[in-house]
């Protein structure tokens, strides 16, 4: 039993990294090299926060860190900023995410948007601050709005396609509390 | 909530949280690093994108291949639209062609006339568009020309028609082309019937504004925008585009290059404007000259009649 869940804790943690590598790559493509004045939603940032949310154990920091890091080489960000925010906004939604277990999904979609402005502002702060040229703020507040807007896609296809719910008491206590 | 956080005092293990500190903590170093010694983290940052971008290709090539076709089909359904006004536009296009090529004639004898030398060294190399930035936030994309066939940073690169942007980053098989409606491009240029030079900033749109304009009113719609070869890093008089008027009634750049669809972009080689530093010295009488020369005794008897007669022949 207990080999089977780690073996299953593994291949999630292989999925969700082959998922963003994908987010990655689609972002990549060259479809769309004309300056455009709205932005799409920040996929991996959900990704990771609806995951951290359901199960902790299938995100290890660290490989979220470096997939993150990956995305902020490639997409030609100031590295380590987003990534440092992400991480630590992903952090602050898995200590909550223990104490809410009953919660409705319309709080967690709260909490997930308040920690999705506290991670656009404060980005836009830092850049600020150390005089790096920023988008314009229309921009940064569309991509804001439709982060939050897309958060229960992305969690209905990671539950619904990938099986990735938040375990019940009873299987918590099987997995011998685990977190 | 203190009582919850006193329960989850179990979960968390120090380590962990000594784990998540410590990561951060790196990040915040690598961010400063990057702010400190942009250079070197950007030099990393080419070397990455040299190791994975290729590696995409692959399978980059038939998923871009795929969604233009289905971008295709779409106007497959205006295709009668299209057609009517395609044969509308050729018609136009006759006339013009018929009159560039007479344009161009004259431009060849004129040429030939005053006897110009043409910039030998602006040729240019041809890369393809592997990947564009992936942010909305930053425009650029990635070409699969690199220092291995000598590109080099600050080069122009143009798509058919006009300036597209400057390389910025190379890597041994790639090069990032910083588009120039990117927040951080600036380039030097000259609107044409004016000679009014002014800065092409670009701002995440789709037309860069015209900013350090000496006198706006010289300048109309409609006018030329060249490269001005201000600050040595282009080749002066590449085409930019037009200059237009936006609702806020600044002037931007309607940009020539046609950057809908960035798929083939030449990399012009430029090696630098040479600078004539020598400031020239005086011209001075070699000695035993005398000034003002006399007045050769023979002048008017010798140099009319054998001129006459050679001239015509060698002609």
């Amino acid at each position: 039993m207990a080999e089977i869940t780690s073996t299953k804790i593994l291949l999630m943690r292989v999925s969700f990294a082959a998922l963003a590598i994908l987010v990655i790559f689609f972002h990549l493509l060259p479809l769309d090299t004309l300056a455009r004045n709205w932005a799409p939603p920040d996929l991996l940032m959900l990704l990771a926060m609806a995951w951290t949310l359901r199960r902790p154990d299938y995100v290890p920091i660290l490989l979220l860190a470096a997939l993150l890091l990956m995305g902020d080489f490639l997409f030609h960000r100031p590295p380590g900023l987003l990534t440092l925010l992400v991480v630590l906004g992903c952090e602050l939604l898995r200590t909550r995410a223990q104490t809410q277990h009953e919660t409705t999904f319309v709080a967690e979609w709260l909490s997930v948007a308040l920690v999705i402005m506290v991670v656009t502002i404060l980005n836009r702060f830092a850049l600020s601050i150390f005089a790096i040229p920023r988008a314009p703020v229309s921009l940064s507040v569309i991509q804001m709005f439709a982060t939050i807007a897309a958060y229960p896609l992305v969690v209905l296809f990671s539950q619904g396609l990938l099986g990735v719910r938040r375990l019940s008491a009873a299987e918590a206590e099987v997995m011998g509390g685990r977190p | 909530m203190a009582k919850d956080r006193s329960q989850r005092e179990d979960y968390t293990t120090p380590l962990r949280r000594l784990l998540v500190a410590v990561l951060c903590l790196c990040l915040v170093a690598l961010f400063l690093v990057w702010r400190i010694d942009s250079p070197r983290v950007e030099r990393f940052r080419a070397q990455l994108i040299d190791a994975v971008v290729p590696n995409m290709d692959w399978a980059m090539v038939p998923v871009t291949g795929t969604v233009n076709l289905f971008r295709d089909f779409q106007s497959y359904q205006r295709l009668a639209d299209q057609n009517r006004e395609l044969r509308s536009e050729l018609r136009q296009m006759r006339a013009w062609k018929e009159a560039a090529l007479q344009l161009e004639q004259e431009n060849a004898r004129l040429l030939d006339l005053n006897n110009v030398r043409l910039d030998p060294k602006l040729t240019f190399i041809t890369g393809v568009v592997m990947a564009d930035s992936g942010s909305p936030f930053r425009q650029s994309v990635i070409l699969n020309v690199g220092a291995r066939d000598g590109i080099q940073d600050g080069w122009a690169t143009m798509d058919g028609i006009g300036l597209v942007g400057r390389i910025s980053g190379t890597g041994s098989n790639t090069a990032r082309v910083v588009l120039l409606t990117d927040a951080a491009s600036a380039v030097p240029v000259t609107i044409q019937p004016s000679g009014q030079t002014a800065l092409a900033t670009g701002d995440n749109s789709a037309a860069p504004l015209l900013t350090f304009l000496e006198n706006a009113d010289l300048v109309r719609p409609g006018d030329r925008v060249v490269t001005s070869g201000d600050g040595d890093v282009f080749p002066a008089g590449l085409l930019v585009g037009q200059a237009t008027l936006d609702r806020n009634g600044r002037m931007r750049v309607r940009l020539s290059a046609d950057y809908e669809r960035l798929e083939y972009l030449r990399v012009l080689r430029h090696h630098g404007t040479q600078v004539i530093r020598d400031p020239g010295g005086l011209v001075v009488p070699t000695p035993g000259t005398n000034t003002p020369r006399s007045r050769p005794e023979n002048l008017g008897a010798e140099d009319i009649p054998p001129e006459a007669g050679n001239g015509a022949g060698n002609g």
